[in-house]
């Protein structure tokens, strides 16, 4: 349980660095853009702040009955540092750092940070999550397939491919929506070329002053029936130290 | 001027708190553990149970209060327990009380009890030296007993890198006295390099020899973390049994007959953690280590301390004839014998592993711990049942398996099953 929360909220996270400020989406040009320039575009506008926090609430279904339910609080300076705090009862007190690939793990019985690999976050449904851990731009290469409507709303098709190691995937098909550079919805494909993720990029809502991504849907295309709801609330600018995401740090936070 | 000093201290400690504020935080968690414990009758160290006569039965319930607001925190432990050999009793600690000054944004400052680990291991810590004593076979301290130390300390951060000192002082306050303990000081520089971990670490107690060591981790791809811990020094004044040394195994001390035998030696003592973990795509996870401790005991000197002890305990049952006036003597060199067993390990070589696998709302664990001198293992499988996001229950074995002389197959207790279930708010 512990760890698929662990990963799971990365995904909420790592979604809510990358999306949630689409609506702060630059302006149209009538001008051709490129797939890397419209990648780039997005990710100019992921962040709303350069540093800010959100309260992410995750629900994970199976065959439409609710399993479980986390709450984390998640930290975000710039494009590559986040600290997650965990706030369900039996993970009180456990931070998740993540600095650009690396994680770190501090649990409050053992009193110290502890390095944990890729797919310890991957585990579970959460896997869902390491779609979004990637910085697209950083990450991948963008190729405009086309451009086409999905539920009637005019989107760019993206074709991402990794362009370096520590990118999760290999492949993503991304729609990013033409008016706004929302992302609109995306599908992930395993090397094999089998269909792994799709996400759905549900909801957008004013707050803070801000149009924000407040849910986004996941779907595990291997595991039929199975679907991660994660909703976004409380987003709000917030000032922090380096040493906040230094690991030493991590055993005086509460 | 003293005066004033405190009164910028004092200043300098609310705007720091003002500015660095966390707000109230709690967590508490009570569990209830019974245990039935089927004894070793037949080991020499406590034969038929009568040198240290130990419980079959025990039931504790435990509880820890942590609070923390601003700068200041703490962890309180109440445990309750009874057992079939005494009554009902409780006892309370202050396993932390400690007060986080943040100076600037890159300095802060410690001080009071607090619980700091440094190394990366999982079971082992050689370059845990500002650590609490804690047993390999339970890394987690899943009943929150480990107790922190008296310490000040200074942290300065810089990007990925940071730079701890450490004072450390095990000082008492007992019938009206204040008793200062030995002087320690611990030394870590920090940076995250290329993707690695590294620190480099220096130690030096009172009366000790310093120590210096470093430890890295590291992760290779999707699946595999590896780590490892080096601390070394010249000499060591590690306490050690005189028998070690004696070529006669069947004496009988007048006195306490440990000495620091190495104190003034130029030999090189080493401490040395090699491991790593991988995690499975199915979600299984596995963690394997080897340590090393020059300082524990070889083989031969095991076997000697063993035949020491066999024949104390031969004298006690009386299959050793002596005079009368031997037998109490005798009774106190097995006593003082038992001081070599050490719950880090007693001996040179061990290996530790750890299989863990989750599926909501079971999980599972199975930790061994082998000598791997002597093969003798403990083995801990435990099963965990998440009832509620506040509520837990488990079940919790251990067993410790070896030759009759070897050091897991000699302790007091042949195995150990535990029912327990824990709420956390």
């Amino acid at each position: 349980m512990k760890e698929l929360l662990r990963n799971i909220v990365i995904a909420a996270v790592t979604i809510a660095g990358f999306t949630s400020l689409y609506a702060q989406s630059s302006e149209r040009t009538d001008v051709k853009l490129t797939g890397d320039e419209i990648l780039r575009l997005s990710d100019q506008n992921r962040n709303g702040w350069t540093s800010y926090s959100v309260l992410t609430t995750i629900m994970n279904y199976e065959d439409d009955e609710l399993k479980e339910q986390g709450l984390f609080e998640a930290s975000i300076k710039g494009m590559d540092k986040t600290l997650v705090k965990f706030l369900n009862a039996d993970v009180k007190g456990e931070y998740l750092l993540m600095v650009e690939d690396d994680m770190w793990i501090y649990m409050p019985n053992t009193r110290k940070p502890i390095r944990i690999t890729p797919l310890q976050r991957l585990m579970g449904n959460a896997s869902n999550g390491d779609v979004a851990r990637t910085r697209y731009a950083e990450d991948y290469a963008a190729k405009l397939k086309k451009e086409e409507s999905v539920s009637g709303v005019p989107c760019y098709l993206l074709e991402l491919t990794a362009k370096r190691d520590g990118a999760t995937y290999k492949r993503i098909d991304y729609w990013v929506e033409k008016e706004t550079n929302r992302p609109k919805k995306a599908e992930i494909y395993l090397i094999s070329g089998k269909h792994y993720k799709s996400i759905v990029f549900d909801r957008y809502e004013e707050t803070a002053g801000k149009t924000l991504l407040t849910q986004m849907t996941i779907t595990d295309r291997l595991r039929e029936g199975r679907i991660t709801v994660m909703k976004y609330s409380s987003y709000s600018e917030k000032q922090m130290p380096e040493k906040y995401f230094n690991k030493d740090y991590l055993e005086k936070l509460r | 001027m003293s005066a004033r000093i405190f009164l910028t201290f004092a200043a300098v400690s609310v705007i720091a708190l003002e500015t660095n504020a966390q707000g109230l935080e709690y967590r508490f968690s009570v569990a209830d553990e019974g245990t039935l414990s089927k004894l070793n009758l037949t080991t020499p160290l406590n034969y038929q149970n009568r040198i240290l006569p130990q419980a079959t039965q025990a039931n504790d319930v435990i509880s820890n209060l942590f609070l923390s607001y601003g700068g200041l925190s703490t962890s309180l432990n109440v445990d309750a327990y009874a057992t079939n050999l005494a009554k009902s009793n409780y006892s309370y600690s202050i396993r932390e009380l400690s007060y986080d000054l943040s100076l600037t944004d890159n300095l802060d400052v410690t001080v009071g009890r607090k619980i700091l680990k440094w190394g990366p291991g999982y079971a082992f810590n050689p370059t845990g030296v500002v650590e609490p004593q804690r047993s390999p076979s339970d890394p987690s301290d899943r009943l929150g007993q480990n107790v922190g130390r008296t310490l000040v300390s200074v942290n300065a951060f810089l990007g990925k890198s940071s730079l701890t000192l450490v004072y450390l002082n095990d000082a008492q306050f007992r019938s009206g006295n204040f008793n200062w303990g030995e002087h320690d000081y611990a030394l870590r520089a920090y940076t995250f390099l290329n993707g690695i971990d590294l620190s480099g670490i220096l130690h030096y107690r009172q009366g000790d020899r310093l120590e210096a060591g470093t430890n890295w981790s590291c992760v290779v791809g999707e699946n595999l973390e590896l780590h490892g811990e080096f601390l070394a020094k010249k000499g060591s004044s590690t306490l050690y049994h005189e028998i070690l040394s004696s070529d006669n195994p069947e004496q009988i001390f007048a006195a306490d007959p440990y000495t620091a035998r190495f104190d003034h030696s130029n030999d090189i003592f080493y401490k040395l953690l090699v491991g790593g973990q991988y995690t499975f795509e199915n979600g299984v996870n596995v963690a394997l280590e080897y340590y090393r401790n020059m300082e524990g005991l070889s083989k031969l000197e095991w076997n000697q301390w063993m035949k020491f002890v066999k024949f104390q305990n031969g004298i006690q049952q009386g299959s050793i004839p002596v005079p009368p006036e031997m037998i109490g003597p005798s009774r106190y060199n097995l006593l003082w014998a038992l001081r070599t067993l050490s719950p880090r390990g007693t001996m040179r070589d061990y290996l530790f592993g750890r299989e863990y696998y989750s599926v909501d709302p079971w999980s599972f664990e199975f930790i061994q711990l082998m000598n791997a001198g002597d093969a003798s293992v403990v083995i801990v499988p435990t099963v965990s049942y998440r009832i509620s996001e506040y509520l837990s229950a488990y079940g919790r074995f251990t067993s410790f398996l070896g030759e009759s002389e070897s050091e897991y197959g000699a302790l007091f207790t042949k195995y150990n099953s535990s029912i327990g279930i824990q709420l956390q708010l």
